[in-house]
């Protein structure tokens, strides 16, 4: 009796690894998955004009050097003044992964190491625990720590995510596009993130 | 004797006037638009007779673009049916004649508001739909992103027009200088600019990113994101039937209101189980709106389901979407960084 339960527990698991082990394959087949470790950028794909940077007129209240992101319409936003602002095609989180708030930046990096949070390894279990930075790494060029949540901005890899809604809740942008942000703002610039309204 | 002669003439000659009179207004004045609408059952629509983006028919006939969109969620508003409309092309000079004399019920032709054109010729415009105005476009090699920084430059600009204004006014406001090379012809403009022999080159916006398609390479060209003039291009009606008024003027705010919602033609089924109160009054699962427009209480959904939001109109036919590409800019929601702002429906 207790060998035949044990029998039941093996195929259980043997079950289990391989429908992770094959859900793992899918999704990194998937083209429409946002994160595929140690792929090199292809910095070469042309965006499409509305994902490419763009002096846009943008009137806000909000103060020169502020960022807002627009989920909704996949855009970043950097407040000018004078009625207008720099605006950046993004990457944003998928459904269920979307969150809105005030936050500050609260730390700057260049080509970041990625530690995965536990709880996104717990979704994507084929995930790497740790990866240096560098151009195969999913954060890309440039990352900028949002409050004290998990998420950042940061650049990818994978450059065709742009205008896409495929992230954990990061909002991603290509590196050359990252990097200029990057030189835009400092340690301690408000950002603005706004979601669609709900129904 | 000859006193009640007298006073019938003068009753006679009163009543004369009192009929010519009521004739007159009533030749003025129209005000069943929306009945004689739904007795002939399609909506009739002055638009530009080919102007992409705007409104442009394709070798079948069928129109599309901007303004024709707007007539079709009027028809869908009345009718459930975008298709219930007919496009009359109209000519810029004949445009508020034909409408004055009731050849269309809407004219939703570019046509810029202006106090004027709404004083002089009894016409009514309800609602800007369309924020147009004066911008520049340059090589993208110049990496200028401000009109500001235009000092100095050669404009390129057509002859006679109010463009040719504008520019005066705003180099001399911001203390800057610049060499007028005027065209009589847009097109000789065009060719100017693309032979390099100006700098810039200032037109309305949204004339400047349909010129930029036809550039022997368009990408190598920007349109600044300054706007230095008002051109307001709203929908035109009759003075004096606020019914049908009412009608044209809701019909836009609504799908302002219905973008700001987050109400889409994809999400509208969901929009109409929402327990959310400005959904729901917009939708028509709250209240009667529609039905003091005379129309039914889902009037809005009917547009919404049958055409769009703004914004769906806006990408499909002139924004990213569409071949021209214009950014939303002064068109984007006033929440969001333009000027587009709907009253509630409450």
């Amino acid at each position: 009796m207790t060998k035949f339960r044990h029998l039941i527990w093996m195929l259980v698991a043997t079950g289990g690894l391989f429908l992770s082990a094959s859900q793992g394959n899918a999704q990194t087949r998937q083209p429409d998955v946002g994160d595929q470790p140690g792929l090199i950028a292809d910095d070469s794909v042309e965006l499409d004009p509305q994902w490419r940077k763009t002096a846009v007129l943008y009137r806000t209240n909000e103060a020169p050097g502020t960022i807002i992101v627009v989920t909704a319409e996949r855009h970043l936003y950097l407040v000018q003044g004078n009625g207008r602002a720099l605006r950046y095609g993004i990457g944003v989180g998928r459904e269920g992964f979307t969150w809105q708030g005030l936050v500050n930046i609260t730390q700057k990096k260049e080509w970041p190491d990625w530690t995965p949070p536990p709880e996104m390894i717990q979704r994507q279990p084929y995930l790497p625990r740790f990866m240096a930075g560098g151009p195969g790494n999913p954060l890309g060029a440039r990352a900028m720590y949002l409050g004290t949540t998990v998420y950042r901005i940061h650049g990818t890899n994978r450059p065709d995510t742009i205008g896409t809604a495929v992230s954990s809740g990061c909002f991603r942008l290509v590196n050359a596009d990252v990097a200029d942000l990057y030189e835009r703002v400092p340690v301690g610039t408000k950002v603005i993130i706004r979601q669609k309204p709900e129904l | 004797m000859l006193r009640t002669f007298r006073g019938g003439l003068l009753i006679g000659l009163a009543v004369a006037i009192a009929v010519a009179a009521g004739a007159i207004t009533y030749e003025r004045y129209d005000t069943k638009t929306l009945k004689r609408t739904l007795k002939r059952g399609e909506v009739l629509c002055g638009v530009n007779k080919g102007l992409p983006g705007f409104s442009i028919p394709d070798d079948k006939g069928d129109w599309t673009g901007f303004d024709v969109d707007f007539c079709r969620a009027v028809a869908a508003a009345i009718f459930d049916d975008p298709k219930k409309t007919k496009f009359v092309p109209l000519d810029a000079n004949e445009r508020f004649k034909e409408l004055q004399s009731r050849k269309v019920d809407i004219l939703s032709r570019n046509s810029t508001w202006s106090m004027s054109r709404e004083v002089n010729y009894d016409l009514y415009f309800p609602a800007v739909a369309y924020y147009d105005g004066e911008g520049f476009m340059l090589p993208a090699s110049r990496k200028i992103d401000s009109a500001l920084d235009l000092n100095d430059s050669k404009v390129c600009v057509q002859e006679g027009t109010t463009t040719l204004l504008n520019v005066a006014d705003y180099f001399r406001a911001n203390n800057m200088k610049y060499t007028e090379m005027k065209f009589p012809k847009l097109e000789d403009v065009v060719k100017a600019y693309n032979e390099g022999k100006c700098d810039t080159l200032t037109a309305d916006v949204s004339q400047l990113y349909a010129l930029r398609l036809n550039l022997s390479k368009p990408n190598d060209h920007t349109i600044l994101p300054d706007v230095i003039s008002k051109e307001p291009l709203a929908p035109v009606v009759r003075q004096r039937d606020d019914d049908w008024m009412m009608i044209v003027k809701w019909t836009l705010y609504a799908m302002i209101n219905a973008e700001e919602l987050g109400i889409t033609s994809k999400n509208i089924d969901e929009a109409l189980k929402s327990k959310k109160p400005d959904v729901m009054r917009l939708v028509g699962t709250e209240g009667a709106y529609g039905e003091d427009l005379g129309l039914t209480k889902d009037w809005a959904a009917r547009i919404i389901r049958h055409v769009g939001n703004y914004g769906e109109i806006y990408d499909r036919n002139v924004g990213a979407e569409s071949k021209l590409k214009i950014p939303r800019g002064l068109n984007s929601l006033w929440s969001n960084g333009g000027i587009q702002y709907a009253p509630p429906i409450r």
